[in-house]
Order: C-alpha cells, then sequence, then structure tokens
C-alpha cells in the first residue's frame, strides 16, 4: 500500500516532505512507486532541459526530433541482442545502442542531403519516419504484440522499477559530466561557430557529440515518457527559460529547475485526479501539460509585461 | 494467412474497404506531398500530423458523450476528422504565433508544439481509455494506423475528401506552380500570395486527416515527403512530378495494405515501408539525378580526362616519339596500376601503339586527339590572358580543366574571337586547326 494512496495535490507534498524528514533523520525508509517516479521523472526532465538548452540554441532540435523516432530501432535492436524482456535493463548495451544510433541518424541524414542531393527537410523527414516504421515492425515481430509498439511511444510510469533510476541517473551524470568539461566548447560552438574554427574546436565534433547525448537522454527517458513526449521536456523547459533570462548559466539552471519543478508538480497531479476524482491519467502526458500551463503562463505574463 | 490474388483485394466486401480505402489516403497525401516538398515544408507536416493527435481524441470523446457507440462508427468517424482538423490547425496557428510573434525560431517552435500537442492528446487518451474503453483500441488504430476495420462508408468520406484535394489542385494548378518556383515574381504579377498560402495549409491539413486513418499520426509525414521525393528524381516537370507521385503514392498504400494484411502487421509501418523503398530506389538509380549514374558519369568523365592527360603527356614529348612508362607516369597523380589499365585501353582503341613492352608511341588518330586538346588548352590561355586579363602565370591551372569542357562550338567562336592565334601566352604553338 502506497503511503500516498487518496493524497490530494498539498497532502502529496506533505506526505513527501515528512518522508523526506524520515528519511533524513536516518530511519529506514522503503521507497514508494510515486517517489521512484517523481526521481526517475526528474532525472530524465533534468538530462533533457540540459541536453535542449543547447539543441535549442545550436538550431537542432528537429535533429532532436529525428532522434527520438530512430532511437526505437535502437531499443529494439539492444533487445535483440541481450534476449532479455523490456523490464530488465543492461544499461550498457542500451548506451552503446544510443550511441549507434546518434551517429546513424546524424550520418544517414546528412549522406541523403549531401551524397543524394536530396532536400534537407526531405532527407530530416524521410530517415526517421522510416527507420520508426522499421522500428515498429521489428516490435510487432518479435513481441506479436503491438501493445508495446505503443508503450514505447507512450510511456508507461506506473511500470517503472528501481533499476530505472540507476539507467536515469548514470545517463543524467554522463551529460552533467560531459556539460562541465566542455563546457566552454559548447558555448563557443553555439554562438559563434566562427569563432571556434579559428580556436580550433570542431563544431562537427561538439555536434556529434550533442546528438549522442541527445539520443541516450532518449534510451533513458522512453520507459518513463515514451520517445515522443520526451521532446516537450526537452524544447518545453529551455523555451520557458529563455523568456527570463539570456544568461546561458541562468539558463542552464532555469530550465533544469523548470524541468524538475514540473515533474513534481506531474507526479502529484497524477495522484490528486485519482485520488479525488477517480481519473487515471498517464503520468507522462501530465508532465507535458504542466510544462504547456508554465509556457502559456509565462508567455501571457511576459505579454502583459511589455504592454 | 492465405495469399490472396491481388484482383480479390478490389472486390472482396471485407477487403476492398482497406485497399481502397488506404489508396485513397496515399493518392492524396501524395499529391499534397508534391506541394509541401516543393515549400520546403516537410518538417512542418510532422508537426501537423502529431498536432492533429488531441483532436481525433476530443472527437471520441464527443462522440462518446453524445451516447452514440461504436456501432455508429461513421458517425463517430466524422466526430474524429473534425477534431482532428480543428486541433491541427490550433497547432498550426500556435507555430505562427511562436515563430512570429515571439521569434522562436521555427525548428524549435515546430518540435515544442510537436511534441506538447502529442503529450496532451496522449493524456487525454488515456483518459478516454478509462471512460470508453471501447473506443480506445478505435482511437489507438490512428497512432500507426489500422486499416482493417474500414468499410465502404469510410471509401464515400475518403473518395470525397480526396476529390476535394485533386479538384483544387486542379484549379489552383498555374497559382501554385507560379508561387512555388518564384514567390517574388508570383507577387509582382499581383497574384494574392497570402489566399494560395491558406489554401496551401488547409489541403495540407485535409491530406494529414484523411490519411491518419491509414498511415497513422506518427509516420503520416512520411507519405507526403516520400512519395513526392521520389517523383523529384524522374523530372524537373511539375505536370509530370504530380501524377507520378500520385502513382507512388498508390502503389504504397496497395502494397502496405496487402503486406500488413498478410503478415498481420500494423498498416501504416507497412505502407511507409514500401513508400521508402521506392523512394530510396529512386534516389539510386534514377535516371539523371540517381546517386548511382551521377557516380557512374563522373566516373566516365574522369577516365576520359585521364585519357587525354596521358595522351597529351606523350604527345608533349614529340608527336612521333617513343617514350617509356615511367617517362608518362612521372607527372601524373594518379596510382600507376589504373595508368597501366588506361593505357592499355588506348592502346586496345587504337589511339596508341605499343612497339616494345612498356613503350608507348601515339597512332595517327592519337595525335590527332592530342593536338586538338592541346590546341584547346592554348585557345583557352590566350583567351584568359587577353580577354579576362588574368596573368600569364596564372593562366594554366583553369586551361587544365577547362580543356576537357570545351565543346565544338565554344572552340569555333574562341577561334573568331582571338583571330586564330599562332602562339599562346608562354609562345608555345597552337597547332592549328586546319591539320586537325
Amino acid at each position: 500500500m502506497s503511503p500516498y494512496a487518496g493524497t490530494n495535490f498539498l497532502e502529496f507534498f506533505l506526505v513527501l516532505f515528512s518522508r523526506i524528514k524520515l528519511f533524513l533523520s536516518g530511519q529506514p525508509v522503503e521507497l514508494a512507486t510515486d517517489e521512484i517516479q517523481i526521481l526517475v521523472l526528474a532525472g530524465v526532465a533534468a538530462s533533457s532541459a540540459l541536453v535542449g538548452t543547447f539543441l535549442i540554441l545550436k538550431r537542432m532540435t528537429m535533429l532532436a526530433n529525428s532522434l527520438s523516432h530512430t532511437i526505437l530501432v535502437g531499443i529494439v535492436i539492444a533487445y535483440i541482442i541481450t534476449f532479455q524482456n523490456f523490464h530488465s535493463i543492461d544499461i550498457t548495451t542500451m548506451l552503446v545502442a544510443s550511441v549507434v544510433m546518434g551517429i546513424l541518424t546524424a550520418f544517414l541524414t546528412e549522406f541523403l542531403t549531401k551524397t543524394a542531393r536530396l532536400q534537407e527537410d526531405a532527407s530530416t523527414g524521410l530517415v526517421f519516419t522510416s527507420l520508426f516504421a522499421l522500428g515498429i515492425i521489428l516490435v510487432t515481430l518479435l513481441t506479436r504484440n503491438a501493445h508495446i509498439g505503443t508503450e514505447v511511444v507512450m510511456g508507461n510510469v506506473d511500470a517503472l522499477h528501481r533499476d530505472d533510476c540507476l539507467l536515469v541517473y548514470a545517463i543524467l551524470l554522463l551529460n552533467l559530466f560531459l556539460f562541465l568539461l566542455f563546457f566552454k566548447e559548447y558555448k563557443i560552438t553555439s554562438f559563434d561557430p566562427a569563432l571556434a574554427r579559428s580556436l580550433g574546436i570542431s563544431t562537427l565534433f561538439f555536434n556529434y557529440l550533442l546528438m549522442v547525448q541527445v539520443s541516450a537522454t532518449c534510451i533513458g527517458a522512453f520507459r518513463a515518457v515514451g520517445v515522443l513526449m520526451v521532446l516537450a521536456l526537452i524544447t518545453g523547459p529551455p523555451l520557458i527559460a529563455r523568456f527570463y533570462t539570456h544568461n546561458l548559466k541562468t539558463l542552464l539552471l532555469l530550465a533544469t529547475t523548470i524541468g524538475i519543478l514540473a515533474s513534481l508538480i506531474g507526479v502529484a497531479l497524477s495522484r490528486h485526479l485519482l485520488s479525488l476524482y477517480g481519473i487515471a491519467l498517464t503520468t507522462g502526458g501530465i508532465v507535458v501539460c504542466v510544462i504547456s500551463f508554465i509556457f502559456i503562463l509565462s508567455l501571457t505574463t511576459k505579454l502583459r509585461s511589455r504592454i | 494467412m492465405i495469399a490472396l490474388s491481388p484482383f480479390l483485394y478490389f472486390v472482396d466486401p471485407i477487403l476492398r474497404g482497406p485497399t481502397v480505402g488506404c489508396m485513397l489516403m496515399c493518392c492524396a497525401a501524395a499529391l499534397i506531398g508534391v506541394i509541401v516538398f516543393l515549400r520546403k515544408q516537410s518538417l512542418l507536416a510532422e508537426s501537423l500530423s502529431h498536432a492533429s493527435y488531441p483532436g481525433v481524441i476530443v472527437g471520441v470523446s464527443v462522440a462518446g458523450a453524445f451516447y452514440f457507440n461504436e456501432q455508429q462508427e461513421g458517425i463517430v468517424t466524422l466526430f474524429i476528422l473534425l477534431g482532428a482538423f480543428v486541433s491541427a490547425f490550433i497547432g498550426l496557428w500556435a507555430i505562427h504565433f511562436l515563430e512570429h510573434r515571439l521569434k522562436i525560431r521555427p525548428d524549435a517552435a515546430l518540435c515544442f508544439i510537436l511534441s506538447t500537442f502529442f503529450g496532451i492528446g496522449l493524456t487525454l487518451a488515456s483518459h478516454v481509455q478509462f471512460e470508453y474503453p471501447l473506443f480506445y483500441r478505435q482511437v489507438q488504430g490512428y497512432l500507426f494506423g489500422q486499416a482493417a476495420t474500414m468499410t465502404d462508408f469510410h471509401i464515400a468520406i475518403y473518395a470525397i475528401l480526396t476529390f476535394i484535394v485533386i479538384t483544387t489542385i486542379l484549379f489552383l494548378y498555374k497559382e501554385l506552380q507560379v508561387i512555388s518556383f518564384d514567390r517574388e515574381w508570383a507577387k509582382t504579377i499581383g497574384l494574392n500570395t497570402r489566399y494560395v498560402d491558406i489554401i496551401c495549409f488547409v489541403l495540407i491539413v485535409l491530406a494529414i486527416v484523411i490519411g491518419i486513418r491509414s498511415v497513422g499520426v506518427v509516420l503520416m509525414s512520411a507519405m507526403l515527403i516520400a512519395p513526392a521525393s521520389a517523383a523529384r528524381q524522374f523530372s524537373n516537370k511539375l505536370y509530370i512530378i504530380f501524377p507520378l507521385a500520385a502513382f507512388f503514392g498508390l502503389i504504397s498504400g496497395y502494397y502496405g495494405n496487402y503486406l500488413s494484411f498478410e503478415g498481420s502487421l500494423p498498416t501504416g509501418p507497412m505502407i511507409v515501408m514500401v513508400a521508402s523503398a521506392i523512394c530510396i530506389f529512386a534516389l539510386f538509380f534514377a535516371p539523371e539525378r540517381g546517386l548511382l549514374l551521377r557516380l557512374l558519369r563522373i566516373a566516365k568523365f574522369r577516365y576520359r580526362c585521364l585519357c587525354e592527360n596521358l595522351l597529351k603527356e606523350i604527345w608533349r614529348h614529340g608527336p612521333d616519339k617513343t617514350i617509356t612508362f615511367d617517362q608518362i607516369i612521372q607527372y601524373q597523380a594518379v596510382s600507376s596500376f589504373y595508368i597501366r589499365w588506361v593505357l592499355a585501353q588506348l592502346v586496345h582503341n587504337g589511339w596508341l601503339e605499343e612497339p616494345a613492352s612498356n613503350t608507348y608511341k601515339l597512332t595517327h588518330d592519337g595525335q590527332l586527339w592530342a593536338a586538338k586538346i592541346v590546341r584547346l588548352h592554348r585557345l583557352w590561355e590566350v583567351y584568359l590572358a587577353d580577354y579576362i586579363g588574368v596573368g600569364v602565370e596564372r593562366v594554366h591551372r583553369n586551361a587544365e580543366e577547362m580543356e576537357h569542357i570545351i565543346t565544338p562550338e565554344i572552340e569555333e567562336e574562341l577561334t573568331l574571337l582571338l583571330k586564330d592565334p599562332k602562339r599562346d601566352p608562354h609562345h608555345q604553338p597552337i597547332p592549328p586547326k586546319e591539320d586537325l
């Protein structure tokens, strides 16, 4: 029995705080499902916001859209290789699959544009739709069950397990590490590619590295929010944060905070709706709704202040 | 599954619904796809198809709220189509607002609208799952496309919509052509571009709404992109691209449905796989623009250049001299194996003779060809030096490329223009035309 059962929005946070207090005072606390959800979603949101900020600055979000579709093939192949079901996760295989798919997608798109001379928007669209279709067909053939296809797209927060936290936080750590290590390089390649070139920093290399980070983030997110809704976590928080600041460091911090906050509110709201109205909604979707709500809220305040 | 004859797919009362339905949808999508392709808006189509998903769900919920049941599928379908249409339009407006009012870059705006609308749609879907479980199965079909349950009624709806798309394109053909290729000119001749743009957007949304039943919201954009890209490979002319794209659309619709039925696989991905297979085939093998033939043409040109360079090299030592292989390769950048092979080809074709092994001598034909190349080279040098005013020491490199390209007509003109010069800027004699 979850300690959160039957709580409304405010009570949820009260219970959460009391349990955190309990945990800090050194008493053994078993992780409840809602807490696992919060941990995973917050981890995913933080990774996505960090990666998303640079994607938006580099005008590469459509490549993230491609990746979120093509990652499905990577997931299926990782699944074939390990011969495990979707519920146990081998972190290394997943990460390798994400790296391979990230590079492959970027490479194929570039190949179609440069070598086969297809216009850029069409080649982007062609690559990810074909690979996604392939992924869905593979999933259906392998499992003889179309529902897994839907689950990969929609995500299922309720099926999350403690091991999921490991994957998500491994990816978050990786992202944090890379951004701390290459902060200067990322900053320069985003804002002034010409300067980067004259300083001998390869924009291409950092674009590919970012692609790999995006695909790792997507693969970490697919069990919780699905491969498509992670895009809202990637684009939403940085876009909101840009209403308030133009400083890169503040932007990163603010975007991450908004992402984490949205996932916290999302889980609480989901619990609130379930206990008060008996409506079970997908938590990932609610997080996306919260993000769009925050976006609209910031938008109206911004527009009003302009008048 | 039983393998059925293709003909049966059009007659059988259960099978003909999905088959004809898919073909109509793909045809309409492919036609609109050409417009989308030419306007470079493929990614907008991707966003709009995702943005139509919440509308599908709202349509179902409204139908459910009016106590329609899943037996009255026709009416429910109408609700769904209307909902999808409206929500795709809201998505379009939102993208426009983000881009123009908030100055958010197009890629970020598209991506944000795509994912938030889809997320909202999925949230609503989980509500429908709870409230109207029977509708939920139907709604899930709109994610990846589900053709199997289409009936004659659906065919009627989709046929009408497809008809609207085709007639609009026929009526606006000229305007579309002008606007797609030269927007500025269209404005100057007094065409109302805004008006045509709006019609284009309506058509795009309409094609998406028609298509999501058989291909699904997630993959819909592929059906707009793939047939148009494939058709573009085969022609430059709009009046050929349109029917060709429609034809590719029909094929992918038929075979996608066929394969999905035979293998009991989801319809949308199968249709998309067929369409992308056609497109990839076209990208590689189309005449003129296909990658393979383009590479072949390039290789052929390089081969000819090398032939001409080798003949020229031998000629440089003296037209009648016999020279060794080592002397030939002295100034060539290509691998010696390849040169040996090319020389063998030249001997075989009668441009060169090989008096002893590893030594070569020009035949009469070979002398003529080499002299012609040298003439072109030196003529061009004269032209560059006298007419363009390029420094004499810099004319050689450019002439080295141009000698392979200049046609007999250009040579004629150059001879006339330069008054048939006898010497090039380096005071080397130019082989006279009469000797060739």
